[in-house]
């Protein structure tokens, strides 16, 4: 269980999370064939393994400077509306971490709080629109509710995962309001979105780190 | 899959390559994919626009004097990201502000704006206009909306034509979203097409099956139905236009846009229906444009667009435009 994140410990966890996606391609790309253009799994793909690519890059940086260069990343490899998107929360971020060695729990809120904003206020988009922003923002909610309620962070860490969980389930049920899901009749209602599991990927990957 | 392709993840930047070569006016900028224009004018607006590859000549093919500064292009029906789009600004940018018009689609509405913002913080003043004119989908508040489809052409036309006379950013901001309040188009398809990197059709449709209302990515439209007649064909999406928007007793641009394997002939057959049908409702068409000019690759199919005109309009419609993809 770790308490803090540093550079080195983010960047661990972008790798791992890189090696989540690369192992999913079929699975999110058939999720993307119904619902959007089918190349969501490539362009995150993509973008992880850029990440990845530059690693060594990253270790040289301070937590600011590594959030800003990894959005600068993600936002020009994986393109489309995803790009932007992480691209804006993390490029977002990375404000409240300046001056920041290490994330304590409270700062690791702080950094999912303001990405969530972000992408919300980018994508001009809510819970409940069916998209990866259902499974970011059920995550902040609990963990924040947590916080509140004197948790042990472990315990915190464990409701987060949950909820990111019920969020990205959550998206099966709903109709989209964005993207290409919208145009169709049935507005994607039975399919999961397959950028809500991509999210969630990424929050169980940050959760079982944390964990080790 | 056949195409005249070398590899599907190098056709945007071969595209671009072979339209810079076939241009003499434009230059490519390698990486960014961004096509501009060689001759500056100091203190004009600068107009870009964009979106996803695969509807040529939009949007590189509307560089020129009269119409765009910069074509700024994403993959194949993909949103180009904003640091590909901020490049277009900044060589569009000539002192006088820069306008983009987007295409109401949910990425290119996010990678624009963000682009814009990127843009403020190096101090080059940029406004924005969202070409929304595809009557098939269901105008909304709390979704996307109604999708840009061909009736973005006149926008390019329009606002090239105001920025070139000198207009201020606000001036050509105006005539742009004057033009999309008084756009609407609606198309239909025949054949689906293939993206390059999938090398498979995304939808199918029967041998006697056609789809009114799909989108320019292969959206779903209104409803498939029976192969039917041109007469046909043009009612459907003429009346589907006019229930939405009042053109009657006014004079109208008319443009009869093919989506990419749509032989002329058809377009044609189409735009003598089309006229017919507007006649007899007493709307008088000032000027006609047949062509490919918003494609979907290699679908088939078309899309009818139609544009009130006042003078101004008329004016600007008239004005000069020396890029490839419509010459006046």
């Amino acid at each position: 269980m770790k308490n803090v994140l540093n550079t080195k410990d983010v960047v661990k966890v972008l790798k791992i999370i890189a090696k989540r996606i690369e192992e999913n391609k079929d699975y999110i790309t058939d999720l993307d064939a119904i619902l959007g253009d089918g190349d969501h799994w490539a362009n995150m793909n993509m973008g992880y393994q850029k990440i990845v690519s530059i690693e060594e890059e990253l270790l040289e940086l301070n937590l600011a400077d590594l959030f800003k260069k990894v959005g600068m990343t993600l936002m020009s490899t994986i393109g489309g509306s995803s790009g932007v998107l992480y691209g804006d929360a993390f490029i977002t971020a990375h404000k409240s971490l300046i001056g920041v060695e290490e994330m304590d729990k409270f700062k690791i809120h702080e950094v999912l709080d303001s990405g969530l904003n972000a992408m919300m206020k980018r994508g001009n988009a809510k819970p409940g629109d069916k998209t990866m922003i259902d499974t970011l923002y059920q995550a902040v909610k609990a963990y924040k509710e947590s916080l509140d309620n004197n948790d042990e962070f472990e315990i915190t860490i464990n409701k987060m995962v949950k909820a990111a969980e019920e969020g990205m389930e959550s998206t099966k049920e709903m109709e989209a309001a964005k993207g290409r899901a919208f145009y169709r009749t049935d507005k994607g209602v039975g399919h999961i979105d397959p950028g809500a599991v991509t999210m969630y990927y990424q929050i169980q990957e940050l959760a079982q780190y944390i964990m080790l | 899959m056949k195409k005249i392709i070398n590899q599907p993840d190098n056709v945007v930047s071969e595209m671009l390559m072979g339209i810079e070569k076939a241009n003499p006016d434009v230059v490519y900028h390698s990486g960014v994919e961004v096509i501009s224009r060689k001759q500056k004018k100091d203190n004009k607006v600068g107009l870009v626009s964009g979106g996803g590859s695969g509807h040529e000549p939009a949007h590189a093919g509307y560089v020129g004097y009269g119409m765009l500064d910069a074509a700024v292009s994403g993959n194949v029906f993909a949103s180009p990201s904003p640091d590909r789009i901020l490049k277009g600004i900044q060589e569009a940018d000539s002192g006088a502000g820069v306008l983009l018009i987007i295409k109401n689609y949910s990425g290119d509405i996010m990678n624009f704006n963000m682009a814009k913002d990127l843009a403020q913080m190096d101090d080059i003043k940029v406004e924005t206009v969202v070409v929304k004119d595809d009557v098939a989908v269901e105008e909304s508040t709390y979704s996307t909306g109604r999708r840009g489809i061909a009736g973005t052409v006149f926008v390019h036309k329009i606002a090239g034509a105001k920025a070139e006379k000198g207009a201020s950013l606000e001036e050509v901001k105006e005539a742009a979203q004057k033009t999309i309040d008084n756009v609407r188009s609606m198309g239909m398809a025949m054949t689906p097409c293939i993206l390059p990197a999938v090398g498979k059709p995304g939808f199918e449709l029967d041998d006697n099956e056609v789809e009114i209302g799909m989108g320019i990515h292969g959206e779903p439209g209104i409803e498939r139905t029976s192969k039917k007649t041109a007469k046909e064909y043009a009612e459907i999406m003429v009346k589907k236009i006019l229930d939405d928007y009042d053109y009657s007793s006014s004079e109208v641009a008319l443009m009869i846009n093919g989506l990419g394997s749509t032989p002329l002939m058809e377009l044609y057959i189409l735009n003598n229906e089309v006229q017919n049908i507007l006649k007899d409702k007493g709307i008088k068409i000032y000027k006609t444009f047949v062509g490919n000019y918003m494609t979907a690759l290699e679908m088939s199919g078309c899309s009818v667009t139609l544009l009130k005109l006042d003078d101004e309009l008329k004016d600007l419609l008239d004005f000069e435009s020396k890029a490839p993809g419509m010459r006046v």
